[in-house]
Parts: C-alpha cells; structure tokens; sequence
C-alpha cells in the first residue's frame, strides 16, 4: 500500500525523471570464472559463469564487486536489454575491499557504451535515509526498489577477515537476471554496490560511498595501491580484573595490541605486543573497539585505518604501555602479505613436482579445499601454522609443503605421505617455491634429500631417476614441472 | 529375572562409539563346550556376573556421574579365580556372581585388571559355593577352520548358552577397550552376543579364548582374547601386580623406496625397516635413532615393511615384544650409516601413553579456582569435552611423540569457565592449555593447585594460556569470596580432587 505513494513522491521530488533515468549507466556484465585445481595445481578448474550488473560511471569505467571479476578468464559487457556485447577488461580490483573497475577493452566510442548514459557517485547518507535499488527484468525492463538504511557496520563480504564499511538497507528486492551485484543509488546518483541480499530478514548489504570513492581515487593515478593496514591483531578489554592488572582506568577505552606483523607500518612506528591502543588520531576507542563516527555514531575503530585513510598518510596512535600514555606516529602503508596468503585470487599457485612429489605454497585457499568443516577435517600441522604463523615465519617467506605424492617409480613406499611441512631439501633452508627449486638443483652425496615434519621425517629421491621421471610427467600431460610465483 | 538393567555389551555399545568410531563393539558373551560328558561340569564352572557401576562424568568433574549396570560372563580358572574380561567390571561399585541354575547373588570384587588386554580376575567374598568345581584349562592358540564352542550368558535368556562356530581368521588387531592396544585376536563365526563377554572358548575341553567383542556392521564375526593374551596376563600378575604391556617405543618406515634404501646404505635383499622415530625416554632412546634400519629382533630377519615369520606366520616386528614383560631384554640388530651394530634393549611400560587410552573407574581430577576450572587432558576429557583448538589438538596429538611429557607430565587444560560477574569475559579463554601461573610454567594438575593456591599470592594471578597473547588475570583479594559464590550456586562441593596417591603418582 505504501509503495505506490514512495514512487510518487520519488518522481515529484526528482528533476524530471523519464523512465530511462531508472536505468541510467546500468549494464549486464557475465564473467567466465576458472580458479586452479587444489590438487593439481598445473591445471585449472572447469569454468563456472557468474551474470551480474554494473554501472557505467563517467570515463567509461564500469564499477562492479571483487568478487564478479576476480579470477575471471572472459568478461563481456552486455546492454541492459541484451542486444549489445562487448569485451572488458580489469582496471583496479580491491580482493578486500570486494570492489572492481571494469572497462571496454576496445575504444568505446561511437559504440553502444555512449549511449546508456553516466552515473555520478553520490557522497554518503545518513542512517533512515531512502535509497533506490536497481535490477534488471529478463527483457531489459528497469526494476527500481526503494529501501531504507537501516545500519551502518564493517562488514567482510569477500576475503574472509577483510571488514568494510557498508550500509544495511532494509528492502524486499526480488530475484531478477544478473542480480549477482547491483547498483545502488541516490537523486539518480551511484551510492554503492548490493553485495548480498538475505531474503528472510530483507536486508541487503550495500559497500558504502567512502569505500567506492577511496577505491576511486587511489586508481586515478593509474596505479592502485589498496587500502592500508596497521598490522596488529588485537583484543578487547572488557574484562574488568584484565584491565586492572594493565593498570587501565575502569570506565575509559583501549584496545590490548596481541600481535604485531613483522614489516608493518605498527612495527614501524614502535608499536609492540602489550601495548593498549587508546586513540586513533584524535579518535578514543571503547573498550569494545568502537569509537564515535560523526555522521554514523559508533564504528568498528577499523575503519579509522581501512576506509578512511590513503597509504602514505601518517597517523597519530595514543597508546598505553608500562602505566604511561604516549604517542606514535604511523605511516600508514599496505599489510605485508604474511605468511599464509588469505587468498590467491588471479594468481596461479606455485608449485613445484620432482619424481612425482607435489609441492606447494600454503594459501588460506587449500584449507577451503577441505570444504566446509575445513576447520576440522584440514590437516593438523597445517591448521597449527595457519592459525599460529609466527611459530613458522622464522627463515620462510612461504610456507612451502608437500602436498601429496604422484605415485611413480621414484616415489615408490611414499604413496601415502601427504601435507608435510618442508623445512630443509639438500641441506639448505627452503624460504619459498624459488628457493626449493633452488635446492633441487644441488643434489648432495647423489641423492635429494627433503625433510619433512612427520613420520618419516625424511625422504631421498634418486635425481636421475626423478629427472627421468619427470620427463615422464610431461609427456603424460602436466604441461610444467613447477611455477615458482612472485 | 527378566533385568531391566542394560547389559553390559550393551553399555559400552552406547558409550564406546564416541571414541571408538562404532566399528567394533565389545561383547558380552560366553560359550563353552565340552565333549558330552564333561559339558556339565564345565557349565557349572561359567559365571554370570551382574555388575553395578558408576560411570563419572567429565564434564563434571565434581559429580558422582551416572549410575548404571551391566552383566557379563565369566569362568573359574583356579581356587576362588574367576577369569572375565576387563570391561566387564570396569567402573563397577558392586559386582553379584550367580552360578548355573542357582539364585544365589555372591559378592566378589577385583583382584587384578588389566585394561589394555582387557582382562580381568575376580574373586568371591565366599567362595565355598564353588568348591570341588573344575578349573578350566588353557590350550592353544586354535587352528584356522577348527571348531571352537562359545559359552556364557548372552542376551535372550537367563540360561546358560552355547552357541558353536569355526575360527575365521586370526590377527592382530585393537582391542576396543582401551582404545590404544592392539594384540593377538582370534575371529570366530558363533554367534557371540552382548553378555558374552568374558565367557570362555573352548576346543577340546580347554579354553582356546575369551569371547570379547564383536563387529557392529557384520554378522557372524566375535572376537576371542587367545591363550598368549591370557598367558601373558596371567604370568604377569603372578607377582602380586600387574605391570602392563612393555613397548620399545619406536616407530618405523617401511623400506621400499630405492632411493631410501640407498641413502641409508642398506642392501637390496628385502631386509630392513627404517626407524622413523623413537619415543624420548622410551627403551631405545640414547640408543637408536631415527634413520637407524632395523635387520633382526631376538635373531629373527625384519623385512622392508617391519615383518618377521613368528611360527609360520609373518607378523609385525612388534610381535616379538609383545609377549616380553617390563625388565627384559631384546635383542636388536641394526645399521647405522651403513655400519652394523647390536643392542640390547631392556624392555619397560611407557606410562605416557596411556593419555590416549580409555580409563575407567577413575574419579576424574580437577582444580577448582575462582570460577574456573582446570582438568588434566586424556581422553577422557577429550571426548567429553570435543576440544576445536588446533593448539589443544596438536598438543594432544603430539604429546608423546614430541616428548612434551618430559616437562609437562599433565596437559592442563581450562575446561570451564563458570558464569560470575568474576569471570564474565573470561570465557574466551575455555578449551586452552594453561602454560604458566604467576610466571612459572605448569608441570601437572597437583602443581597448577599448589600454585594457585599457596599462601603468599601476588595482588594479580595471571595465568598465561599457550597460543593466547593475552594472560587471565584474577586479583588475589577476589578468589576467597568468588569460590564461596560460585561453589555454592553451582553444588561443587569440593574445590579439588588431585586423585588417589597412587594415579597421582603416575
């Protein structure tokens, strides 16, 4: 009953809507996605299709989610009404973020892109506010929803850990073609990016303006650097006799430092486990990790770092550490990948195989292989790194293993070895897929020696029969014997 | 009597699954048989025991746990020596021994048990009920096809039952009782039931077996303990004590690879086993090592996946060992870099591992301290409380093969965290290993209280949890009035139990 007076109360307060204003700079894009084969690593999985929408903004840059482009193998820009198509291309991806910038991989001019019209990104809105959603009818008709934003959070809609702000609009979308992602907007203008829509509680979740606009702005130069990143894990402290014992006021704030990254822009700038973050800037963080965001209230202290500020910038921390406050300054930078990768999207993982043993770089990604319950059924020496990393980084820059074994003459009594963790082949320390390939290069007494972190410990290959071997490899099919990665 | 108590196969059925993984289900069972003549004096000689147990709960650590029964076989062996099998009276607070065709209920408790071949001995409060009985004698191990006749008191029926099969199979294989042990197992096709259990198999009038367990999935297959076992145990006990298995405490790799056996200088004869690792502080430590190949054991030739021919039979090296008690030796033949060299080993139980085997009739340990508690992992704790830490997983998992034993002869670990306004947002740190308290790293439970509990407490407690950056802090001048809240609204009556001196001890 209430929508009916909505839309009419939207057409009146618009300049002059036509109908094609519903559909301005709206676009299908369908991505042909092939990611690699956990086991087989050489080879790639079979290609999956994922149809969703973008906008064009000017420029002729099309904005879409992360997670539509990532890993793609084929883009195709398609009109609204399905009767043009054009190939595309990656501009700038943000995995974290969960956003990317898309464009025609040819001149656009003169073609059907000029004539769908722009959107302009719109700044951000205040909780209650109205914002319009945009779907597509199988037939190319526009489908405008109106909701309302109801919260704002830090939410991770892509890489698992990666929290963003973004609004959670309250509206009863319905399912239309391409609605993977879909545009959001405000007066006629882009907001943000619908990543996900939970149909029982009707609320959706929208990337927000800052987020769309920071990702914007660092591609402008050409160059896109990502959001920074502090490096710290960190604690609540609400456990009052905890806070006691830091020597911590009862009713104030502050944020237990448990780990700092080694190379961050934390260690940097002197930060170190124990410390109580107290203020970011002239931000105070609760207890909690909240701190008072002047247009949305209380935030995830998070954003003061991934959404509201550029690598490059400095930062002022206030922290607590031995019963005095002090400050440190930060320049702010791009999280060191650490140890175990959280993802490898649009990369190809290393590997490396000798004589039928399948080595590889330890990403958050294998464990995903293990499917859902990964958490349990995952190998337990390899869960203890993921989740306990600095016991490991000492002398590694990845984590490289043995993932499996290739039965074959040379690895004969070896076939049920699998995900062991490498620490030395030859006698030399193996820090990545480069430095194993190294070692292989430098049998010792005539034989590989590699050792492993389980029963039994260690394994000998014979280098000639394990070259003979591998050359049976390629000729069965594995198009290479190793990728060795960045 | 028609019981509504739930027998005895039956109640390790329930309780066994959790750890054992269903596969195999321990029986209840007996059978015997007897050329015509003699079968009725070897009836009279099988037991029905009816047991009444108690089970404790680990989860609750101060509770009584769960009330229960069960009833099993048995059979006399010697004067006043009845022969069962270890899960029949385990957890048992009172055990009734009822002979054939009487209504009479004999009191009788346990002289020895033996849980990792479950086994056990029992005597009566008063046996004169049982005088002029027949002992049963032991045979041998039986042949495969040979006719075998299982007695005892299974489900169905009250009666004595006999029930006769071939013997299918005989192999090494675990003993679902303790979980850990794997021994000689003798597979039978009579029908072997719950109540079984402990009940002899008999061949020619001796006993070849004690019937068991059984397989969940498959008809047709009971599992007797065979005479070696039997032996074994009894031999064991003749001391006064019983001493348990003896192990050498290695593992071993097989030797296939040519490049392996290359690299360690061994010959292409199909002879030797490499020593992947050897157990710290176990009989061989200081004296093989991971990389040594083993050729022979007492004389006899290992092959390249650990086997030696034992009467015509290949088993594994371990077989040798098996039938060896704590004190004496074995001898051993190996090479080292391509060097022969011989050993011998004297033989000794390894406690430490028994963290990983089911325990039973034991009061579960644990400190209580301002809302939390603590308790010692084993098994026990760990199927009760489904431990999803990769830390407390790895730390179980490599307990003994890292020996991390050696400094920690308890694993404690924080079980719970009990509601207070005390430790409210305390309960992030449930299901981790305690590594210190006030700066001193914890040896085991008795050493965890002593620390917590002493006089002379810094204003701060702070416990230090492995993997965990931040300490638990709880302030001294909290903990009298916290135990006193929570000890009372929660009916824990006792702060602590740090068990009887002797499990204490060990």
């Amino acid at each position: 009953m209430k929508l009916p007076s909505l839309a009419l109360a939207l057409l009146a307060g618009l300049p002059g809507p036509s109908p094609a204003d519903d559909a301005r700079g709206l676009l299908r894009i369908n991505t042909t996605i092939q990611t690699f084969d956990t086991a087989q690593p050489w080879e790639l999985d079979p290609p999956r299709q994922r149809r969703g929408l973008g906008a064009l903004l000017p420029g002729k840059r099309i904005i879409t989610t992360g997670e539509m482009a990532a890993n793609s193998t084929y883009i195709e820009l398609e009109s609204a009404d399905g009767i043009h198509t054009t190939p595309g291309k990656v501009l700038a991806i943000d995995y974290e973020a969960n956003l990317a910038l898309l464009a025609p991989e040819s001149d656009p001019a003169g073609t059907w892109l000029d004539t769908i019209g722009e959107l302009e990104v719109n700044g951000p809105v205040n909780t209650g506010d109205e914002v319009q959603i945009w779907q597509l009818e199988e037939n190319g008709d526009a489908i405008n929803t109106t909701g309302t934003v109801r919260s704002v959070d830090l939410i991770s809609t892509f890489v698992p850990g990666h929290y963003f702000l973004a609004y959670e609009v309250k509206a009863s979308l319905q399912s239309a073609s391409s609605s993977y992602t879909v545009p959001v907007t405000r007066e006629g203008k882009l907001l943000g990016v619908l990543t996900s829509y939970d149909s029982k509680d009707q609320i959706s979740d929208i990337i927000a303006p800052e987020i769309i606009s920071a990702f914007l702005e660092d591609v402008e130069d050409g160059v896109y650097n990502g959001f920074p990143s502090l490096g710290i894990a960190s604690i609540l402290t609400e456990d009052p006799p905890f806070r006691q014992w830091l020597g911590l006021d009862a009713y104030e704030g502050g944020l237990y430092i448990s780990r700092v990254l080694p190379e961050s822009a934390a260690a940097k700038c002197g930060l170190k486990e124990g410390d109580v973050l107290l203020a970011v800037g002239d931000q105070f963080i609760d207890r909690r990790g909240y701190y008072v965001h002047p247009r949305y209230g209380r935030l995830f202290w998070s954003h003061l770092i991934r959404g509201s500020r550029m690598v490059g910038e400095t930062l002022s921390l206030l922290i607590h550490r031995d019963g005095d406050e002090r400050r440190l300054e930060a320049a702010l930078e791009r999280a060191v990948e650490p140890l175990i990768p959280a993802h490898m999207h649009d990369r190809p993982p290393p590997y490396l195989v000798k004589g039928g043993l399948v080595f590889q770089e330890l990403s958050r990604q294998y464990f995903e292989a293990f499917g859902k319950e990964w958490q349990q059924r995952a190998p337990l020496n390899l869960l203890d790194a993921l989740h306990n990393p600095e016991d490991y980084e000492e002398g590694r820059r990845r984590l490289v293993f043995l993932s499996r074994v290739i039965p074959t003459p040379a690895t004969i009594g070896y076939d049920d070895v699998s995900n062991q963790i490498i620490s030395e082949v030859n006698g030399r320390k193996v820090e990545d897929m480069a430095s194993l390939a190294a070692a292989f290069r430098q049998p010792v007494d005539g034989l590989h020696t590699i050792r492993i972190d389980d029963v039994p410990y260690v394994l000998y290959l014979d280098p000639r029969l394990s070259d003979f071997v591998d050359g049976k490899l390629l000729e069965a099919g594995l198009p290479s014997l190793q990728r060795l990665g960045d | 009597m028609n019981s509504p108590l739930p027998l005895l196969g039956g109640v390790l059925l329930l309780s066994l699954p959790a750890v054992w993984g269903g596969e195999s289900e321990i029986l209840a069972t007996p059978p015997a048989s007897a050329p015509t003549t003699a079968a009725g004096a070897i009836y009279e000689s099988v037991i029905r025991i009816e047991v009444a147990t108690q089970v404790f709960d680990y989860r609750t650590p101060w509770n009584s746990g769960r009330f229960g029964g069960g009833i099993g076989s048995g059979f006399l062996i010697g004067p006043n020596r009845f022969l069962t099998n270890a899960h029949v009276i385990s957890n048992a607070r009172r055990i009734l021994v009822t002979k054939r065709g009487a209504a009479d209920k004999h009191p009788a408790r346990v002289v020895h048990v033996a849980h990792d071949c479950d086994l056990a001995l029992l005597e009566l409060e008063d046996a004169s009920a049982f005088e002029g009985l027949p002992f049963l004698e032991f045979g041998e191990v039986p042949a495969l096809e040979s006719q075998v006749r299982a007695i005892g008191y299974p489900v169905g029926g009250d009666r004595i039952s006999v029930t006769r099969g071939v013997v299918s199979r005989i192999d090494f294989r675990a003993y679902a009782h303790s979980r850990i042990d794997s021994h000689l197992v003798v597979q039978i096709d009579a029908a072997i039931n719950p109540g079984n259990s402990g009940g002899p198999v008999l061949q020619g009038g001796k006993v070849v077996g004690v019937a068991f367990q059984g397989l969940r999935q498959a008809d047709n297959t009971g599992y007797i303990i065979p005479t070696p076992v039997i032996k074994r145990f009894l031999k064991d006990i003749e001391d006064g004590r019983y001493d348990r298995y003896v192990d050498l405490g290695i593992s071993e790799f097989p030797l296939f690879n040519p490049a392996m056996r290359s690299a360690l200088g061994v010959a292409d004869d199909g002879r030797g086993v490499m020593v992947a690792s050897v157990l710290p502080t176990g009989p061989c430590d200081g004296v093989l090592e991971s990389g040594d190949v083993l050729l022979s054991i007492d004389g006899r030739p290992i092959d390249n996946a650990g086997n030696i021919m034992v009467d015509g039979e290949k088993v594994i090296l371990h077989e040798i060992v098996e039938r060896k008690f704590a004190g004496d030796t074995v001898r051993l033949e190996y090479l080292r870099n391509g060097a022969k060299a011989e050993a011998a080993i004297t033989l000794k139980s390894f406690p430490y591992s028994r963290i990983f085997a089911i325990r039973y009739g034991e009061r579960p340990r644990y400190v209580f301290f301002a809302g939390l508690v603590f308790q010692p992992l084993d098994i026990n704790l760990y199927s009760a409380f489904k431990f999803t830490s990769p830390r407390v997983r790895k730390i179980y998992q490599n307990y003994v093969k890292d020996g991390i034993f050696k400094a920690r002869k308890d694993v404690v670990v924080l079980t719970r965290v009990e509601s207070d306004r005390l430790t409210t947002h305390m309960t992030e740190f449930e299901g981790s290993v305690v590594d210190e308290i006030n700066g001193t790293r914890v040896r085991d439970l008795a050493h965890a209280h002593e620390l917590l509990y002493s006089a002379g407490q810094p204003e701060f407690i702070t416990i230090r949890f492995n993997g965990i950056s931040r300490p638990l802090v709880i302030p001294s001048a909290e903990v009298e009035a916290a135990n006193e809240r929570i000890m009372s609204k929660n009916s824990i009556f006792r702060p602590f139990f740090l068990g009887q001196p002797e499990s204490a001890s060990r």
